[in-house]
């Protein structure tokens, strides 16, 4: 059986590297991750981001069944991926910027 | 036109505040020790501080546990039984030890029976503050159980803000200290935004490094080229000096050739298309932003001494509504820096995700002011540069070290 809903298949090479739960989890993979793989995520995942917003939102913050979970987490994934793309030049660091790993987010764990 | 004609439009904000003059920024206050010294005396012990807001203490009964390293002390910030906030310092008057138990720089629990215990000798107080009971009382020779309570602080709340005074007799009351600064942010719907993304960072730099570096638009179109191109073409205007403090307002005209990428088009359109979520320029306090113009980005004030605020009520970066730096002193070349994005919550998890988007690239833009501030911090502490030179938009940071000296007397 798929992790992911009907229709989203396609994304299920992703999962096990970028559907994470926490803040702190993604961001470890996309401090490690290369220009390649930022890329090839961010491809996948901007040709189904309208389809998997529909999808996640037929379900209420907190009450999504597994499948639509890994779903939502891939989509939080791209949110925090895309500048890598779009904006970092696939570097996985803001470039000229501060340790990232010395930020504490405070905020703890927000999934869903 | 005359040199002096010239001199004067450059810095047609600053001469229109003739008492903060156009001189230079001294370099002594950010790296003296002795300087800090002082500002811990006569400035972070008699001026109002925001600590918290009134969202993370909801219920009777919770409180936060604030560290205030520049004060050698904590204090607990606690929902009494009326409803009102009240503030001790996190100490238990019998022999010393801390009230509650802390787990980092803020620590939030709740107080069951509307009680908090000293865990070392059981002595248990109100959390109004008088002590209820003391395990063994008789064996006191002689207690005046009336001057063992909690030891209280100054507290008054703004807009659910929380503040403390330290100073066991103000001279100003929060309203007073406020001034004009707390009547142009009034009315605005900050307690609906109850959804925070929080960042803190120890930085080894003067805490007024951090301040200064945060204080002021002109870095923008080059500390964050990568993250927000967008906002080259920034204006800086409208600034309004309160006393200590000051504002302003930053907006971005469109501009030709703005590229908008595709997940920000995404993520944009969906926060665009809430009617919590969009920009809600119509709430803004009346005299920010009067005009109602749609490139309005943030209105930008520094709240003495070490508070910045940005509101932008889902204008500019679409969703959040306003955030906050704020910037405490553990040593003359260390400091805690904070940095809050708040939100009205989402209503379904596409804006959940949409929101993630936004505060990634707020905490990015983060990393790249962070950056700076430990170099300039080192570099500073050379000795080479004596003075530093401040452009005409840097006028906020020219007031906060005029009244900076004000209150240290040098």
């Amino acid at each position: 059986m798929s992790a992911l809903p009907t229709g989203f298949t396609k994304l299920e090479p992703f999962v096990r590297d970028w559907a994470f739960a926490t803040e702190k989890k993604r961001s470890e993979k996309r401090w490690s991750s290369t220009k390649e793989d930022f890329q090839v995520f961010y491809d996948a995942m901007l040709e189904c981001l309208t389809s998997a917003f529909e999808e996640i939102d037929k379900y209420e913050i907190g009450k999504m069944p597994e499948q639509i979970k890994i779903l939502y987490y891939l989509v939080l994934a791209f949110a925090e991926a895309s500048p890598h793309v779009e904006l970092y030049k696939g570097d996985s660091k803001v470039p000229y910027s501060f340790d990232a790993e010395r930020f504490v987010a405070s905020h703890g764990d927000i999934s869903d | 036109m005359t040199v002096d004609n010239i001199k004067k439009n450059a810095m047609k904000y600053t001469s229109a505040y003739p008492e903060i003059g156009t001189g230079k920024l001294g370099v002594e206050p950010i790296i003296s020790p002795a300087l800090f010294e002082l500002e811990r005396e006569r400035l972070f012990k008699k001026v109002w501080l925001k600590v918290g807001r009134l969202e993370e203490v909801p219920n009777v009964g919770d409180y936060k546990v604030k560290k205030i390293d520049v004060a050698h002390t904590s204090i607990i910030l606690i929902r009494g039984k009326d409803g009102g906030i009240n503030a001790f310092h996190n100490i238990c008057p019998h022999r010393g030890n801390k009230i509650i138990s802390e787990t980092g720089n803020e620590t939030f629990g709740h107080a069951r029976a509307n009680v908090l215990s000293c865990r070392f000798h059981g002595w248990v107080f109100d959390t109004d503050g008088p002590v209820r009971s003391i395990p063994r009382e008789e064996a006191f020779s002689s207690l005046d159980k009336k001057c063992l309570g909690l030891r209280s602080v100054h507290c008054d709340v703004w807009e659910g803000f929380i503040f403390i005074n330290l100073d066991e007799n103000p001279t100003q009351s929060l309203s007073e200290y406020l001034g004009g600064l707390g009547d142009h942010f009034s009315g605005y719907p900050y307690g609906d935004s109850t959804c925070s993304y929080r960042y803190s960072t120890v930085l080894n730099c003067n805490w007024k490094v951090a301040l200064y570096a945060f204080t002021e638009g002109y870095h923008v179109s080059t500390i964050h080229a990568a993250t927000f191109p967008s906002l080259a073409t920034l204006q800086h205007t409208d600034f309004k000096l309160f006393g200590p403090h000051s504002t302003s307002t930053l907006y971005v005209p469109p501009a030709e050739g703005i590229v908008t990428t595709p997940a920000t088009a995404a993520f944009g359109s969906v926060l665009q298309q809430s009617e919590r979520h969009r920009p809600h320029l119509d709430q803004l306090p009346k005299g920010i932003n009067p005009d109602r113009r749609e490139d309005f980005q943030f209105e930008f004030p520094s709240v003495f001494p070490n508070f910045l605020l940005h509101l932008g009520a889902g204008a500019g970066y679409p969703g959040m509504t306003y955030f906050t730096h704020q910037f405490w002193p553990i040593a003359w070349n260390k400091t805690l820096w904070e940095g809050t994005n708040y939100f009205r919550p989402p209503t379904k998890p596409s804006e959940r995700a949409a929101m993630a988007h936004v505060n990634a690239l707020h905490r990015n833009a983060w990393l790249e002011d962070t950056g700076t501030m430990e170099d300039t911090h080192e570099a500073l502490t050379s000795g080479v540069l004596k003075e530093l030179v401040l452009m005409d938009e840097e006028l906020m940071i020219r007031n906060t070290d005029y009244h900076w000296r004000r209150y240290i007397g040098v």
